[in-house]
């Protein structure tokens, strides 16, 4: 595919030009923090960031969705929230939050497809931003990714000062370049530059841990006290499962009052007692250790097996967040030395 | 300011002379500056506690669900202490139960405030405190730094630096660094019913319900929360501006009294929402109304658990 490079005076006018036919997601700076918000105008969107604080895939698999809503006046009559017609754009994503998605079609799209995830992954399309400056606690190239992976994305963005150099990955992406005249097509010189200031970036990578055979190694130490040791500072708040990109568990519940309702599906969390506990008051994960294993075998094992897919994908949102500095790239390096 | 070694001789003399079942304090964790809660179970485990002014967590949360009747020996800042004094007149833990290093606090660091100064340092960090000053020495380098400008916002405002109740007292006792003026509080309240409404939608709109607010905060410590009921249900699944309200009004409701603002709630929000508002606003309200402050002697009752046959209000009798 080709590449271009676009001044970044111009990027107002590439965002205008999406704006025209599609919805426009972007990174919106609201008070402290960075979330991907629908915007009408370029000027909301900040590409000054470092991590948006919520991964997009809160835009395919909202953290709240409705499934169907019903009324009861003398029969009961049901409405499906109809999908929107129009292409999703999200702007500026983080290679390693792309790369999530390519693990949600894994999971949502396998043997029983999701319709409300499948509705909304066929029509978003993704444009990602090189991370050029990894920020502490990202470590994507540990686990097969890197700071400019254009995996699962259309368009890929790289910042090179004065303009960017833009890569079109899939046919979705060129086409979304139709009719826009503010770009040119980029030089050998250009696609140098790039490369330098992508090597760099995974350079400046500061954490490193080995994934090879991590799956056996798990299964070695299951019953291993180790678990207990991180768990025990653990308080179970749902931090580093609703901001993980990877995380995709769900509850569905009816919310009706009076004569009308709907059924909503929402995140759920692992790291919660509630999340495993059965009708009859028993506790399959009973203890906090229970959790907190099962999310690292979750992402480092189980997802391995059965999709062959690692379930992280090193973006360090949990590291960040976790309110008593629980790590999952120590968790993973420690692991080794665990005795069996 | 307090030396490692001191901390680490008092937890040996703890496991020394008592049959306790561990001691919780801090240790630092092999990458990043930001020093872990840590479990010291046995007594080879003291080598790895530490305190410094980057020791932030609030520890006596790990009390609250305390069971059984084995000691327990913990680390406490001024903050903290007033935590567990709450706990304490909770019945949550026995006093006898408790052996108490307190700690004389000058303030600890706010990291969102540290890594906006000081980005992308992942080596060790060594702090000196002097006066108003923080001595950081990074990769061999000094930096000095003004306490104003990188202390969580709560110690700017301390009011009780030094611990309330201990056993054993490290550092020098501290006075006041300044009293609470409720300055914020007061700022919300002049604004007008819309204005305050405007505000508060856009700050729980952001809310993602992951209750890391309620988990961190000591004194949140319900069996079952009214979060969790299914049936009845108080509080809908869906994350949206009306059930986001209703929990945060809820919680902040639920700890009047008895929250003591050690301002983990709001240190520990992933979406930065300003809970320290609210419940200071409650702390306002209940010294005002109640001449109450929570946390400050273990003599006393919780506040709603109170009554005196004097009360000025006749609707009491």
């Amino acid at each position: 595919m080709k590449s271009y490079t676009i001044k970044k005076d111009k990027v107002s006018d590439f965002i205008s030009h999406l704006i025209k036919k599609n919805i426009v997601w972007g990174p919106v700076k609201q008070d402290d923090t960075i979330i991907y918000k629908q915007i009408n105008t370029p000027q909301e969107i900040t590409l000054d960031f470092l991590k948006v604080k919520i991964p997009p895939k809160t835009i395919v698999f909202p953290q709240t969705e409705t499934l169907v809503r019903f009324h009861k006046e003398k029969d009961v009559t049901t409405e499906t929230p109809s999908p929107e017609k129009k292409d999703a754009i999200i702007f500026g994503v983080r290679p390693c939050d792309a790369k999530s998605f390519l693990l949600f079609d894994a999971v949502f799209k396998g043997d029983c497809e999701d319709p409300f995830y499948c509705s909304k992954r066929a029509t978003t399309i993704l444009i990602g931003l090189t991370c050029i400056n990894p920020p502490m606690n990202c470590f994507c190239s540990s686990v097969g990714g890197n700071p400019d992976d254009p995996s699962g994305l259309d368009i890929l963005l790289t910042d090179m000062t004065d303009s960017y150099y833009m890569e079109i990955i899939t046919e979705r992406g060129e086409h979304l370049l139709k009719d826009f005249i503010g770009r040119t097509e980029a030089t050998q010189q250009d696609t140098k530059k790039r490369d330098t200031i992508c090597t760099q970036a995974k350079k400046s990578i500061k954490r490193q841990v080995s994934v090879e055979r991590i799956d056996s190694i798990l299964d070695a130490i299951f019953d291993s006290p180790y678990w207990e040791t991180i768990a025990q500072r653990c308080i179970g708040c749902g931090i580093c499962t609703f901001l993980c990109p990877t995380c995709h568990c769900f509850d569905i519940q009816d919310e009706s009052s009076q004569n009308k309702g709907a059924r909503v599906r929402i995140w759920d969390s692992c790291m919660f007692s509630e999340y495993s506990c059965h009708a009859s008051g028993y506790n399959p994960r009973a203890t906090q250790m229970n959790r907190v294993r099962n999310r690292i075998y979750h992402k480092f094992n189980y997802l391995l097996k059965n999709n062959q897919v690692l379930g992280c994908v090193g973006c360090g949102r949990c590291i960040d967040e976790c309110p008593v500095h629980i790590d999952i790239v120590e968790i993973i390096k420690n692991a080794r030395g665990v005795k069996q | 300011m307090v030396e490692i070694s001191q901390i680490q001789a008092e937890a040996r003399k703890i496991f020394d002379t008592y049959d306790v079942q561990y001691i919780l304090g801090y240790s630092n964790e092999s990458f990043g500056i930001q020093p872990v809660p840590f479990f010291a179970k046995k007594k080879p485990d003291v080598n790895h506690l530490i305190f410094s002014p980057f020791c932030v967590n609030n520890l006596t949360m790990y009390l609250k669900n305390y069971e059984g009747n084995e000691k327990i020996g913990i680390v406490v800042k001024g903050c903290d202490s007033r935590s567990l004094i709450q706990l304490i007149i909770e019945k949550r833990i026995p006093r006898e139960n408790l052996v108490i290093i307190g700690i004389s606090c000058g303030g600890v660091i706010d990291q969102k405030k540290f890594q906006t100064k000081f980005p992308d340092v992942i080596g060790s960090v060594d702090v000196v405190e002097k006066d108003d000053l923080f001595i950081f020495t990074i990769a061999g380098k000094k930096h000095q730094v003004s306490k104003k400008e990188v202390l969580l916002e709560k110690c700017i405002h301390c009011e009780y630096p030094t611990p309330l109740l201990y056993d054993v007292l490290l550092g020098e006792k501290k006075q006041p660094f300044k009293s609470e003026s409720y300055s914020d509080v007061k700022q919300i309240e002049a604004k007008s019913l819309q204005e305050k409404w405007n505000f508060w939608e856009k700050q729980f709109s952001r809310c993602i319900r992951c209750y890391a607010c309620r988990n961190i905060c000591p004194v949140c410590f319900c069996k079952e929360c009214s979060a969790e009921q299914l049936n009845p249900q108080w509080l809908r699944r869906s994350v949206t501006i009306s059930e986001n309200t209703v929990w945060h009004l809820t919680r902040a409701l639920h700890v009047a009294g008895r929250c003591t603002g050690c301002g983990e709630c709001e240190r520990v929000c992933p979406m930065s929402i300003p809970l320290m508002l609210l419940n200071k606003k409650m702390l306002k309200e209940v010294k005002d109304l109640f001449e109450y402050t929570p946390g400050i002697s273990v003599d006393a009752k919780p506040l709603l658990a109170a009554y005196k046959p004097d009360d000025p209000e006749d609707c009491i009798i």
